[in-house]
């Protein structure tokens, strides 16, 4: 198959055995996964029973979703599984009302409104196969995120954003889309070529029209899902963005219905002393790319501390 | 269903109607008549009748351009042709290109009768099930039956005689990766495909702008005495080129600004449409549409490479 990076140098050795262990360690996730999901089905089996006896008062409160998601209860206790969840308007989500493409369907989230403090965003597709898109923890970052996803079909998008208070600002938009976005092979694997292509990465940083900092990441890859016919899963899962003094920007967890070559817009805080982010990121062999992206010199004062 | 029709449907098969296009044919110069359709996209209120098709009488028959996006609606294009044009045989069937408005009423014609270029029909038969499966999506029940049904004849010569008529073929790009334009020799008529819009918003999903553009400049060099644009009203002017042009230009400079300003491709969407495009149909959509089609190659021409350490 050859989906293994050639790596230059003695690492390989090394690059192998961590692979077998975090091979190991996923396989025993998994199973630590399953046994979870025992545990939770042993669980909703009695609460239902309970509940049955005595209302509602093991069922979490949770608000009916605008969008009437026949999924919204399941997904909200999967991804946002404690704290209040409501929805707000604060919280903007930018979606087509038609997929244009399945495969690159953009999603902007801008919850840069809200008064407090954002420790997690997460974003989901209710109706995709694997719901989870990405997972997101900024440091010095705005609560702003553009990305692209792949989607199976028409779905209610669902973005997440948790305040320090432990509550949950939702939102979401229901995008229509023609079948199929998770399911068909990458691009990429139409070219001979794609594997020496593979982390080729476009970056830039510079003020925005509104003379704000604003950061775009583009990294050439397949992303994919596992569910095409032949082609296991491969896609980046972590990125992260720190500035040149070491100050952590944000931590991004990416999952399988990110869009090929995932993009993804951010609005960094800049700090006084910074002149450059130092980006990495990794995927799910284990493939490790860095990359720095310099700051434009007129904005590296732009930009308020959190 | 009026009251005391005497009928004896009730319920929801009292609302059940077959659905039909009421195409009619509009003489737009002599022997030749264009089938116009809506400047909407796709819709169920319509049945995908957005596109025009054309038919012309030539000394020994019938040449068709272009079939429309359903075997229903080549089927009521068949019996317009009937109509106008009683018992005269069909000869020649063009299809302009490989989008499937344009295509899928190829089933309802002779298959070594219609006739593109071979990169057009290489086109349709690598993209025209994913077409017609999203159409089914889109127009449920008015794409019963449709299958894709290649074009049985691939065209190269510069010109060819159908009929005792003589054609002038031009093999032009942009629009798709295989425009076909079709001038009848005779009338002066241009039949433009998709290279030309008027009134009606330009489509993008496989669009190279540049190359559109140089075509745009090859059709407004070309003798002729009116243009039949792909979507939109029968044009004597070339007024059809000029919006054409004029709104490529400015989707390619726009575009290429919100990437250059870092816009995602929702902020791109939301930018303003001049003034001067607001007269033509299903802009936003487009717009909308377009965003989505073209930022993927901008953002690869203009985002700087970085050196990724591994």
């Amino acid at each position: 198959m050859g989906r293994t990076i050639r790596t230059p140098h003695a690492a390989a050795a090394v690059t192998r055995a961590a692979r077998a262990t975090r091979a190991t360690r996923a396989t025993r996730a998994t199973r630590a996964t399953r046994a979870a999901w025992t545990t939770r089905a042993v669980w909703a089996v009695c609460a239902l029973v309970l509940a049955a006896g005595a209302g509602q008062a093991l069922a979490r409160d949770l608000p009916a979703d605008p969008l009437g998601s026949v999924m919204w209860r399941s997904m909200a206790e999967r991804f946002m599984p404690e704290g209040e969840i409501v929805f707000d308007d604060r919280v903007r989500i930018l979606a087509p009302f038609s997929a244009e493409n399945q495969f690159h369907v953009p999603i902007t989230l801008d919850a840069t409104e809200l008064d407090q403090d954002v420790i997690e965003i997460v974003a989901f597709a209710d109706l995709n196969p694997i719901p989870l898109i990405l997972r997101a923890v900024p440091h010095r970052a705005q609560p702003f995120l553009g990305f692209r996803l792949k989607l199976q079909q028409t779905s209610p998008v669902h973005v997440g954003v948790r305040t320090a208070d432990g509550t949950w600002h939702v939102a979401g938009a229901v995008v229509d889309a023609m079948g199929g976005g998770c399911t068909a092979p990458a691009a990429a694997h139409d070219a001979p070529d794609w594997m020496a292509r593979l982390g080729e990465t476009r970056a830039v940083a510079r003020s925005d029209l509104a003379g704000e900092l604003r950061m775009t990441v583009q990294l050439r890859h397949p992303m994919d899902t596992g569910l095409a016919a032949g082609i296991p899963a491969f896609y980046l899962n972590d990125l992260s963005i720190e500035d040149d003094t070491g100050q952590p920007l944000i931590d991004l967890e990416l999952y399988e219905p990110v869009s090929e070559n995932p993009t993804i817009t951010l609005k960094p805080l800049a700090t006084g002393e910074a002149s450059a982010y130092a980006v990495s990121a990794r995927d799910t062999e284990g493939n490790e790319y860095g990359f720095r992206v310099a700051l434009p010199e007129t904005a590296a004062s732009n930009g308020t501390e959190p | 269903m009026g009251a005391g029709c005497g009928c004896a449907l009730h319920g929801p098969l009292a609302h059940a109607q077959v659905l039909g296009y009421q195409l009619s044919a509009t003489e737009i110069a002599p022997r030749t008549w264009a089938v116009l359709g809506r400047s909407e996209y796709f819709r169920m209120s319509n049945g995908g009748n957005v596109v025009n098709a054309a038919f012309i009488d030539v000394p020994d028959g019938v040449v068709v351009i272009d079939t429309g996006p359903s075997r229903r609606y080549g089927e009521a294009l068949l019996a317009l042709i009937e109509r106008t044009l009683p018992g005269r045989e069909i000869l020649r069937v063009y299809n302009t290109h490989h989008h499937p408005d344009h295509f899928l009423g190829n089933q309802v014609f002779q298959a070594d009768r219609i006739a593109a270029p071979q990169k057009v029909i290489d086109n349709i038969a690598a993209e025209g099930d994913g077409f017609t499966d999203n159409l089914y999506r889109l127009l449920g029940d008015w794409m019963r039956g449709t299958y894709v049904q290649l074009p049985g004849l691939a065209l190269e010569a510069a010109s060819e005689e159908v009929g005792g008529r003589d054609f002038s073929l031009f093999y032009l790009d942009g629009h798709t990766s295989a425009d076909f334009v079709i001038r009848d020799d005779e009338t002066g008529v241009l039949f433009t495909g998709d290279l030309a819009f008027l009134y009606r918003a330009p489509t993008t999903p496989h669009a190279v702008l540049p190359a559109w553009q140089r075509s745009i400049e090859t059709l407004s060099g070309i003798d002729r005495d009116l243009i039949l644009p792909g979507h939109g009203p029968r044009d004597p002017i070339g007024e059809s080129l000029v919006q054409t042009g004029d709104y490529l230009s400015w989707l390619g400079g726009t575009l290429e600004g919100a990437v250059d300003a870092g816009l995602t491709m929702n902020e791109a969407m939301q930018l303003d449409i001049p003034a001067r495009f607001a007269g033509l149909g299903v802009v936003r959509t487009e717009f909308e549409r377009s965003v989505v089609h073209l930022y993927p190659m901008l953002e690869e021409r203009l985002l700087p490479v970085v050196e990724v350490e591994r």
